[in-house]
C-alpha cells in the first residue's frame, strides 16, 4: 500500500516515525560472544575412590585426624570417619595427609615455558601500555614440561597470566592441570577471566625507555584512568544499543573493540582484576581507582607491602597474593617480611594467598606456605597447618572466582585432592597421588600416571 | 668430661662476651650433637672448644674455657657456605648503582672483592639461613673469563673478605650469538700458548733477564700451576667432557658449575675428581643444554662418586634458602650426611677454604640449630663466625615488629 503514497509524504512519515517504522525491520541483534574459545576439558577416567585413615586438612580451616575422603562422580561426596562405599577403590592413607588440590593464582607456565628459548617468549605483549586485547590463552604451549612438574607438586588448578610490562597486560586464563594437546582441553570450564594489570616499576620502565607514557608512577595512574574513562563510554554505548534494541528500535551497534571488550567485561563484573602491585601506597590508589570507575580492584599480586595496609585490604575485600621470601630484586620488593601473609591473614574478612610466579616454586607451594607459618610462629603468631593450607587452596580459589567449585574438601565440590606422604609443610613432603575432578592425574609410584610432555619424549 | 664442674652461661652472658670481641676469649659448646662433616662423623653429647676464632679441641679430657654454652643435645654443624652468587656486590637487583658484580671491560684479572659491601642488608638476612661464609663470583663482562672469585664471611665486619682473587671464573656453553666452539677453542689456545711461553721463559732465563708476564698471563699461569682453580659454568654433557679433557691435558684444578646434564657423564666427572656446583631445585629443561635437569641429580651424582656442592640459583637474596634446597635434595634421594657435606665440607674442598668442617685447627664457623637443620620449621639459634657470635636479626625483623605493634601515632614513630 505504501507504494501508492506520494514520495514526499513518504519522506515526511519516515522522518516522523523513524522508531516505529524501524521496529518492524530490526536487524539481528549484535551480541558479543563472551566465550569464543570454550573449554573442551574432559575429566580423565575415574572411579569411585575412598581414601582412608589420613590426616585431612579440609581447606576450610579445619583438620580431621584418622579421617576418610570419599570421591564419587568427580565430586567430594563426604569427609568423615569410618566411611564405607560399595565398589569404591580404597586407598590406605594411614600416616599420610590429604589436602585439597593446590591452586596457583599466578603462573606463566605455557606462556613462558621450558625450554625458555626466544621462540617461546610469549608472555608479555610489550608493544603498548594497554594491551587488554591480548589473551594469555592464545599463547599457551600445552607441552610445557612445567605443567608435569607442577602436577607432581600437587597443583590441580592454575591461573596463567600475561606478564607485567604493561598497565593492562591482557586476559589471564584458568587451567586444570591435566595434559592436553590443546589449550581448550585444559581450560577450567566456566572459570571467570582475569585481567592482568601492573603497577609500579615495570610499565614505567618499559615505556619510559621509549619516551612514551607512562614514564613515571603518575603516568601509570593517568594511563589507567584514561583507559577506564574510554571503557566506561564503550560500556554506555553498548548499553544504549541494547536498550534501544530492546525497545524495538533498530540501532547501529557500536564499533566492536577487542581491547575495550575486556575492560567492559571488568566493568560488567564478569572479569576479575589481577593486579601486579607491590607497594602499600600504590595498592591504596588502585583501590580508589576501582571506586572511581566502579569496578572491583580484585587481587593484588606480589603484594610485598600488604602487611602495611592489611586492614584496608580486608575492608575493601581485596585478596593479596604473596611470596614468603622473595625480595630485593627491585626497590618495590625491598620491604619484604617473612610474616607478610600471616599479618594479612590475621585481619577479619581477609583473603591471604600464597602464589608462585615461578615455574620452580609452583612445584613447592606447600613449602612456600610452610615457610610463612614457621617464621610467623617464631614471631608471635600461632598458625596451624589447617589455616596455612587455606592460603594455597580456599583463598586462592576465592581470588580467581572459583570458590564454589574447588579449593576445599566439602561435599559437592570438585574432587581435587592431593595425598601427601607426610605433613605437607615439611621440606621432605612429597605429593604421592593427585586427583582432578576425582580422576587420578599423578601417582608417584605408578608410571601409568606420570605424564611426559611431547617435548621431552625421546630426548636422550 | 661429664664429671667436670661446668658452669652454664646464660645467653645474655654469651652475647656480652662476644660483643666485647676479645679474641683471646674462649668458649666451649657442651652437650651438642656435633656433625663434624669429617671422618669422625656425628658425635653425640659432645664438646667443642673455640679460642681465638679457631676450634682448638673436640671432646677434650678437661674443658677449659671462659664461657660454656650448654647445647642441650641440639645439633651443631659447621656454618653453611654459599657459593657462586653476588652477595655484597648487589644490594637491589634493579638499582644499577647498587650493582658491582660486573663491568663490560672486566677480564680474567677482575677483582670484585674491592667492591664488597659487608653492610649489605642481604648479609644479616642470610645469617638466618645459617650461612657463615660465601664464595662470591663476579658476573664479569664481555670476555669469557668473568674475573676471579673471592671469599667473604658473613660477619658484616669491614674485614670480612677472607680471600681475594681465589679462582678464575669462565662462562662456557650455549651462546645466543655465535658458537660455543669458539670459546672452548680459545680456552684451549690460551692454555697452550701459556704453556709454551712458560717453557720458553724457562729455557731463556739464563741468557737474559726474563720479561715479566702480563697480569692476564700471570693468572693463566696460576691456573697451569694449580694455584687457582678454573671454575667453569657449563651445562651440556659435551661441554663438560671438553673441560675434563682440558683438565687432564693441562693438569688443571677444575670446578664445574651448573652442569645440568652432568648426570650423563657422571662417571667421567667422578673419575676426574672434579666437584660439581649445582642448584638442587633446577629440574626443568630450561634449555637444550639442560634436558636432564632433575630433583634427583644431586643424589645421582653423589652416588656416582662426584663431590656435589649445592648452591642457590639466581638472585643472591635467596641465599638463606640453601638449607631448604639441601632438604629437598634429601627428599629426592640424597643422604642427610651427603646433603650437609654439600653445603659445608664439599664447598670448602672445592674452593680451598679453611672452614666447612668441625675439626681442630679449623676456623670456628658454627651453627647451633633448634632442630633438623634442613627442615622448614627449624631456625638458627646461634651462629658463630670465626669464633664470634652474631645476631640473626635483620631489617625485615624490624619492619615486622613495626607493623605488628600498636600505636596511636603513625608506624614511623615505632623504632
Amino acid at each position: 500500500m505504501q507504494k501508492f503514497l506520494p514520495s514526499l509524504v513518504m519522506a515526511a512519515l519516515s522522518v516522523a516515525l523513524t522508531g516505529c517504522l524501524q521496529s518492524e525491520q530490526q536487524d539481528e541483534q549484535i551480541v558479543i560472544n563472551k566465550n569464543p574459545y570454550p573449554s573442551t576439558y574432559k575429566v580423565l577416567p575415574l572411579q569411585t575412590t575412598l581414601i582412608k585413615n589420613a590426616t585431612v586438612l579440609t581447606g576450610t580451616g579445619s583438620r580431621m585426624d584418622n579421617a576418610d575422603v570419599l570421591m564419587v562422580d568427580g565430586k567430594i561426596n563426604k569427609v568423615g570417619k569410618n566411611l564405607v562405599a560399595d565398589g569404591a577403590v580404597e586407598i590406605d592413607a594411614n600416616g599420610k595427609w590429604i589436602t585439597p588440590g593446590i591452586i596457583d593464582v599466578h603462573s606463566h607456565l605455557g606462556v613462558y615455558p621450558s625450554p625458555s628459548v626466544e621462540s617461546h617468549s610469549d608472555g608479555n605483549e610489550m608493544s603498548s601500555p594497554n594491551t587488554s586485547e591480548v589473551w594469555a590463552e592464545h599463547s599457551i604451549w600445552p607441552q610445557d614440561p612445567g605443567f608435569e612438574a607442577a602436577r607432581e607438586g600437587g597443583i590441580t588448578t592454575l591461573q596463567i597470566l600475561p606478564g607485567s610490562a604493561n598497565l593492562f597486560g591482557g586476559r589471564g586464563v584458568t587451567l586444570r592441570n591435566v595434559p592436553s594437546p590443546t589449550m581448550q582441553g585444559m581450560k577450567f570450564p566456566d572459570a571467570p577471566y582475569g585481567l592482568k594489570m601492573a603497577c609500579g616499576e615495570n610499565p614505567k620502565r618499559v615505556y619510559g625507555a621509549r619516551k612514551i607514557l607512562p614514564s613515571t608512577r603518575m603516568g601509570n595512574m593517568a594511563g589507567y584512568r584514561m583507559a577506564w574513562a574510554k571503557a566506561t563510554e564503550y560500556k554506555h554505548a553498548w548499553e544504549r544499543y541494547d536498550a534501544d534494541y530492546a525497545a524495538g528500535k533498530n540501532p547501529i551497534a557500536p564499533m566492536r573493540d577487542i581491547e575495550l571488550d575486556t575492560l567492559k567485561g571488568v566493568l560488567d563484573g564478569d572479569i576479575l582484576i589481577h593486579n601486579h602491585c607491590y607497594k602499600a601506597e600504590e595498592m591504596a590508589m588502585m583501590i580508589d581507582l576501582g571506586k572511581e570507575f566502579n569496578y572491583d580492584s580484585g587481587t593484588f599480586h606480589h603484594a610485598i607491602e600488604a602487611y602495611k595496609i592489611a586492614d584496608m585490604l580486608a575492608e575493601n575485600g581485596n585478596c593479596a597474593a604473596m611470596w614468603p621470601d622473595w625480595w630485593g630484586f627491585k626497590m618495590e620488593a625491598y620491604d619484604m617480611v617473612h610474616e607478610n601473609v600471616a599479618i594479612v591473614d590475621a585481619v577479619k574478612n581477609s583473603c591471604a594467598v600464597v602464589h608462585s610466579d615461578s615455574a620452580s616454586t609452583i612445584q613447592r607451594l606447600n613449602q612456600e606456605a610452610g615457610k610463612v607459618m614457621y617464621r610467623a610462629n617464631e614471631n608471635g603468631f600461632d598458625i596451624k597447618p589447617e589455616l596455612a593450607i587455606t592460603w594455597i587452596t580456599e583463598n586462592a580459589a576465592k581470588s580467581i572466582g572459583l570458590a564454589e567449585k574447588t579449593g576445599s574438601l566439602e561435599a559437592g565440590k570438585n574432587a581435587d585432592v592431593v595425598i601427601w606422604n607426610q605433613n605437607p609443610f615439611s621440606v621432605y613432603a612429597q605429593a604421592e597421588q593427585v586427583f582432578v575432578d576425582g580422576a587420578k592425574v599423578y601417582d608417584r609410584f605408578d608410571e601409568k600416571y606420570q605424564a611426559k610432555s611431547d617435548f621431552l619424549l625421546g630426548q636422550r | 668430661m661429664k664429671h667436670l664442674k661446668l658452669f652454664k652461661s646464660s645467653l645474655i652472658a654469651l652475647a656480652l662476651a662476644s660483643s666485647s670481641a676479645s679474641f683471646a676469649e674462649s668458649f666451649a659448646i657442651t652437650h651438642a650433637t656435633i656433625h663434624t662433616v669429617t671422618a669422625q662423623g656425628v658425635l653425640e653429647d659432645a664438646t667443642v672448644v673455640v679460642e681465638d676464632g679457631k676450634v682448638i679441641a673436640i671432646n677434650p679430657a678437661t674443658v677449659v674455657a671462659d664461657t660454656i654454652i650448654d647445647a642441650q643435645g641440639k645439633i651443631l654443624t659447621p656454618g653453611l657456605i654459599g657459593s657462586m652468587n653476588q652477595l655484597g656486590l648487589v644490594e637491589v637487583g634493579a638499582v644499577s648503582r647498587s650493582r658491582d658484580a660486573g663491568d663490560e671491560k672486566a677480564d680474567i684479572t677482575f677483582d670484585a672483592s674491592l667492591a664488597f659491601n659487608p653492610r649489605s642488608t642481604v648479609i644479616p638476612y642470610s645469617r638466618k639461613g645459617g650461612i657463615t661464609s660465601n664464595v662470591v663470583a663476579p658476573h664479569g663482562g664481555d670476555d669469557m673469563f668473568k674475573g676471579q672469585t673471592f671469599v667473604a664471611d658473613l660477619s658484616g665486619e669491614f674485614d670480612s673478605v677472607r680471600l681475594s682473587n681465589n679462582n678464575v671464573v669462565i662462562d662456557l656453553g650455549a651462546k645466543s650469538k655465535g658458537s660455543r666452539a669458539l670459546a672452548l677453542q680459545k680456552l684451549q689456545f690460551e692454555l697452550e700458548d701459556a704453556t709454551k711461553q712458560l717453557a720458553k721463559a724457562k729455557n731463556t732465563k739464563s741468557k737474559k733477564e726474563a720479561k715479566e708476564p702480563s697480569r692476564q698471563a700471570q693468572v693463566i699461569n696460576a691456573l697451569l700451576s694449580g694455584d687457582k682453580a678454573l671454575v667453569a659454568y657449563a651445562d651440556r654433557a659435551t661441554d663438560l667432557l671438553v673441560l675434563l679433557q682440558l683438565k687432564k691435558q693441562f693438569s688443571l684444578d677444575l670446578v664445574l658449575v651448573g652442569a645440568a646434564d652432568a648426570v650423563l657423564v657422571a662417571k667421567e666427572i667422578a673419575d676426574a675428581e672434579v666437584p660439581v656446583v649445582m642448584a638442587a631445585l633446577d629440574n626443568l629443561p630450561s634449555s637444550f643444554d639442560s634436558l636432564h635437569a632433575s630433583l634427583k641429580n644431586a643424589a645421582k651424582l653423589t652416588a656416582a662418586g662426584v663431590d656435589v656442592v649445592l648452591t642457590v640459583n639466581g638472585d643472591t637474596h635467596n641465599l638463606y634458602q640453601l638449607r631448604f634446597h639441601a632438604g629437598n635434595a634429601i627428599a629426592n634421594g640424597l643422604s642427610r650426611d651427603a646433603a650437609l657435606a654439600s653445603v659445608t665440607a664439599n664447598v670448602a674442598e672445592a674452593f680451598n677454604l679453611d672452614s666447612g668442617t668441625i675439626a681442630v685447627g679449623k676456623t670456628a664457623d658454627l651453627v647451633l640449630w633448634s632442630a633438623d637443620p634442613f627442615e622448614l620449621s627449624t631456625k638458627v639459634e646461634h651462629i658463630w663466625i670465626a669464633g664470634k657470635e652474631y645476631s640473626t636479626k635483620s631489617r625485615q625483623d624490624a619492619l615486622r615488629d613495626r607493623y605488628t605493634s600498636d600505636s596511636d601515632m603513625p608506624k614511623s614513630y615505632i623504632k
